[in-house]
């Protein structure tokens, strides 16, 4: 891809040129283009996210309505109930993050070097298991590590059940909800990160350890620098998705280990309270836009979304 | 100039890399496994034995095949829909600079980096105040918005990496604007567009979150095993799954034969490397 | 309320006394009756059950004429939606209704929790639009809910002539709905307490039992307050019908503490049966079929229906507003209401069957079922069930929220 990145960009003169001769004689094309998709993101994106900020300053009750009060202080009311939840929602994400790349880390490395003609089959049966749904695969891992289930009682069997701690169980534990997470958001780490292994220039490397820099110094002042928009784009595709999850929470946890996601959609289809969940997907909206705009900022939007294109 | 060490470093990595692929697959096993569990009571989580009893008749819980039939038209008419639009929107950020192309690239990427339940959540509170009756069409409308973004992206890549002078080429001979993108860029995006659809359909059928909120009284194959999931799920639902999965499998054999070909043309006609 | 027609109320509040009080007394009433009347075959109050002749009474809102209600026959019947609990019928008895009445039945199993339902269709019931369905089953408060919001429309009972003969007489006239002019019971069940005694260690008696310290973890209660509270309820002593919001949120308090502890490990829907059958939990608030029909895959679970009292329920067929084929409806609540019928249902699903004459049909086909205490209980049982509690819109509301917030979303 940096390839054709550099070649195109390289012949922007004259192409370009030509291009902009035909913008001018058709500045009506593009817009004929891009209308109907941006029209559809705009109605059915743009503006259902920024009407929950109107939703949530309503109030009322699902039975007789709710009317538009501008009622601001939805939103500290509900950050001092809920802020648990969302604390909870980022360290989960996060270490579930951080999971994600101690184990897709190597296998894209191997992917991208050293699985050589395997290589479209590594990367198909990494994206495999997610043709079935992630709530077969959730209720799999139930089955699986259910208190009788196999993993507790090869554990048992082991005479490993100690390290469980006091519960004697995975099912139904903090533990159970962060494994959950890093598998089913595991490709999104994975497939990023080899992609940018994989456009890099591995004669660097080569050039390096030629000038007898160690493996591990050319490993951590090239490899990684490199890598480092995979990294990025794997670590906002893991990391934003995982803040609203709330199936493994749900299937694999306890309400201690319940997340914002939990909150807004009992919020939004049991309690039916519109204004709470509205307010609190909009502070989960924030929050998301907070670190896109910080990610932006460090790699450039472009880049950004070219390496999550990965 | 391989030593010792880089060899034994190069042999953990593997096994690193197939012990990860064995972990992403643990559950897979489970679900195509118990689709052979004889199982006796209602429910489907110890192994009481090996049958075919619910191959040969997978479409024997009723729902479930409606919900699987609902998915499907559902994944494909948005599959459609989003790479018709998502090609156009692909083609105009890539061969033209106008106004409003940084929003658009902007707008584009925003629903991927949105949780889905702010997704699921912002788009019922939207259909909930137009009063717009929840239903097959209000999941396919929110199915589209969220494959929308992976569509463009996936053919704004094909796109990228393709040589311009092809279609200046076509224009040279006289060919124009539409009929240049009809004949050369279209036939030569083809495999990112195929790729993309994959993904659009993968996206779409697999999605949860985002129809729990949309779909009114339409049931999806996910919202089937989910609320299945509360009172056993029946083994016809990891017969299902596991067929979904096959399907997956020729699809995927397919697209890599599509790459392939594509990639030898690229080739042919000159040095452009293809996008995975 | 302008056309109440048991006579106009004097004035709002007399309206309210009698529509909060009133509705409460009368529902306890009820429930005596349900428990005294053993759930026999042949009870007089039989006889009190006259059909339709009375006009829709249910508080405030409803202004339906039901004496009105004339759904023509149809020949066939064509094509009937309904929309039922999963794992809540035998499917092999819907060929036989098709047969008979021409009809084709689109069984949609989508019904999974009471509020979750309503709220997707709520929107479309209160802009008057057709919700996709000619019938759905909802719990006894949730039915009173859509009839006291006009939401459901009423049977025409020249249609059903089985389910008038048929319905137990306990069941014939609940306080939401008097006359049965909306609903037609499906299934009934006890909520109390299910458990392993194999893993418990000993023999359980009171819902307090799951608070044993002994069972941290492994203990799981329903989010449906009503069931759980009111278990709470009559294990502190307290009659669950007559309690007040205050009791209830105490109730729901006590379950909050005892689950920040970890001594509840979750608060569940059906999902607590996979839970218990595999071990995972030892003991749970769970629902009498769910437990008879987790035997199979685990023999050693035992349901106590505690001396201090459990509750029941019933969920009922309804019409909703709208609905296209009400006529075809009628047809199949009057088909599953022959015993033979319903008694393919009752070797199911394992509920308590409304129907009467099914245990009679049972006794010698399968007398195990017959004799099984959650399908048929006896006087004793009987005597420990009560109702669930009717509150006003908004204290429903306040209490279903504290629940929310201890079911830990």
């Amino acid at each position: 891809m940096s390839a054709a990145q550099a070649s195109t960009t390289g012949r922007a003169p004259a192409g370009g040129v030509r291009w902009l001769t035909l913008r001018r004689r058709r500045a009506l094309l593009p817009a004929i283009f891009v209308a109907p998709g941006l029209a559809w993101l705009v109605v059915f994106y743009a503006i259902p996210i920024v009407s929950q900020l109107w939703v949530s300053l309503q109030t009322g009750n699902p039975d007789d309505g709710f009317a538009q009060t501008y009622n601001w202080s939805v939103y500290p009311d509900s950050l001092s109930e809920y802020h648990t939840h969302l604390v909870r929602s980022l360290g989960y994400a996060g270490l579930a993050t951080i999971l994600c790349f101690v184990i897709a880390f190597p296998l894209a490395y191997f992917i991208a070097f050293k699985a050589g003609r395997w290589k479209s089959i590594f990367l198909l049966l990494i994206i495999l298991p997610f043709f079935t749904s992630m709530i077969v695969r959730t209720v799999a891992w139930q089955t699986l590590l259910a208190d009788e289930g196999f993993v507790v009682s090869t554990l048992r069997s082991l005479g490993l059940l100690n390290v469980l701690g006091e519960s004697g169980r995975v099912l139904a534990t903090p533990q159970a909800v962060i494994a959950g997470i890093t598998y089913n958001f595991l490709p999104f780490m994975a497939l990023p990160l080899y992609a940018s292994l994989e456009r890099m220039d591995r004669g660097l490397v080569e050039a390096a350890t030629d000038l007898y820099a160690s493996r591990w110094t050319a490993f951590r002042k090239i490899t990684l620098p490199l890598a480092a928009p995979g990294i990025f784009a794997g670590t906002l595709l893991t990391f934003i998705p995982a803040i609203g999850d709330y199936i493994n929470a749900q299937l694999l946890g306890t309400p201690q280990q319940y997340m914002i996601g939990n909150v807004i959609q009992s919020q939004y289809l049991n309690v039916r309270d519109y204004p709470v969940a509205a307010a609190l997907s909009f502070i989960v909206m924030v929050i998301v836009l907070v670190i896109i705009v910080i990610a932006a900022r460090a790699l450039g939007t472009r880049r950004l979304s070219e390496a999550v294109a990965a | 100039m391989r030593t010792r060490v880089d060899r034994i470093r190069d042999v953990l990595i593997g096994a690193w890399a197939v012990l990860a692929i064995v972990y992403l697959f643990i559950p897979i096993f489970v679900i195509v496994l118990f689709s052979f569990n004889d199982n006796k009571g209602r429910f489907n989580f110890t192994w009481q034995g090996f049958t075919l009893r619910h191959w040969k008749d997978p479409f024997a819980v009723e729902g479930l095949s409606d919900a699987m039939v609902t998915s499907l038209s559902i994944a494909a008419l948005c599959t459609v829909i989003s790479i018709t639009l998502g090609t156009f929107v692909a083609l105009a950020i890539v061969r033209y600079r106008f106004v409003g192309r940084g929003a658009t690239n902007t707008l584009v990427f925003l629903p991927l980096a949105t949780p889905e339940v702010v997704l699921g959540a912002a788009l019922l509170g939207w259909f909930l105040t137009m009063s717009f009756a929840r239903g097959f069409t209000t999941v396919l409308i929110a199915h589209v918005m969220f494959t929308l973004g992976y569509v463009v992206i996936t053919i704004r890549a094909r796109l990228e990496g393709m040589d311009l002078h092809i279609e200046e080429a076509a224009q040279d001979l006289g060919a124009n604007q539409m009929t240049t993108i009809r004949k050369v860029t279209l036939p030569l995006i083809a495999p990112g567009i195929v790729a993309a659809g994959l993904l659009a359909f993968a996206i779409s059928i697999d999605d949860f979150v985002v129809s729990n909120f949309n779909a009114g009284q339409t049931v999806t194959f996910p919202l089937f095993v989910y609320g299945a999931a509360r009172q056993g799920v029946p083994p016809q639902v990891n017969v299902m799954a596991t067929m979904l999965l096959g399907l997956a499998l020729v699809l995927m054999f397919v697209n890599v034969a599509i790459q392939r070909r594509a990639a030898r043309r690229d080739a042919a006609l000159g040095p452009q490397p293809a996008r995975v | 309320m302008t056309s109440d027609p048991t006579g106009t109320p004097k004035s709002m509040i007399e309206f309210l006394d009698r529509l909060i009080a009133g509705e409460r007394v009368s529902r306890r009433s009820a429930l005596r009756r349900f428990a005294a009347a053993g759930l026999t075959v042949g009870g007089s109050s039989a006889l009190l059950a006259a059909c339709g002749g009375v006009k829709g009474t249910n508080e405030g809102k409803t202004t339906v004429d039901v004496t009105k209600v004339d759904h023509p026959t149809k020949d066939p019947v064509g094509k009937v939606v309904i929309s039922n609990w999963p794992l809540y019928i035998d499917k092999k008895v819907i060929p036989g209704w098709e047969k008979k009445v021409g009809g084709k039945l689109d069984y949609i199993e989508d019904y999974n929790d009471n509020e979750e339902f309503y709220a997707k269709v709520r929107q479309e019931l209160e802009a008057g639009q057709p919700i996709g369905r000619d019938m759905v089953i909802p719990t006894d408060w949730m039915a009173a809910r859509w009839i006291s919001r006009g939401f459901s429309e009423p049977i025409d009972k020249d249609n059903v002539p089985n389910c008038t003969a048929n319905v137990l007489p306990a069941l014939k006239s609940p306080a939401f709905d008097k006359n049965r002019d909306f609903t037609v019971p499906w299934q009934s069940g006890i909520t109390a307490v299910g458990y392993n005694p194999k893993l418990t260690g000993r023999k359980l008696e009171s819902v307090n039992d799951l608070f044993d310290p002994k069972f941290k973890g492994r203990v799981t209660f329903l989010t449906e307050w009503r069931d759980s509270a009111g278990l709470v309820l009559l294990a502190m002593g307290k009659d669950p019908v007559t309690a007040t919001k205050d009791d209830y949120l105490a109730a729901i308090d006590k379950m909050g503490e005892e689950s920040a502890k970890g001594q509840i490990r979750r608060f569940t829907g059906n999902d607590y049966a996979k839970d218990l059958a595999s071990g995972n939990i030892w003991a749970c608030i769970a629902w009498s079929g769910d437990i008879v029909q987790l035997q199979p895959d685990n023999p050693h679970l035992e349901f106590l229906v505690p001396e201090q009292g459990a509750m029941t329920w019933s969920d009922n067929m309804m019409i909703p507003k709208g609905a296209e084929n009400p006529y075809g409806a009628e047809t199949w609540m009057n088909y599953v209401y022959q015993p033979p019928v319903a008694a393919k249902i009752t070797e199911y699903v394992n509920y308590f069957c409304p129907v009467k004459g099914v245990k009679e049909l049972l006794i010698d086909k399968s007398p195990d079922l017959a004799n099984n205490q959650l399908i048929f209980p006896d006087e004793q049982t009987l005597s420990r069930l009560n109702g669930y509690p009717a509150f006003s819109e908004a204290d429903d509301r306040e209490i279903t929220a504290a629940m929310q917030k201890v079911t830990g979303a």
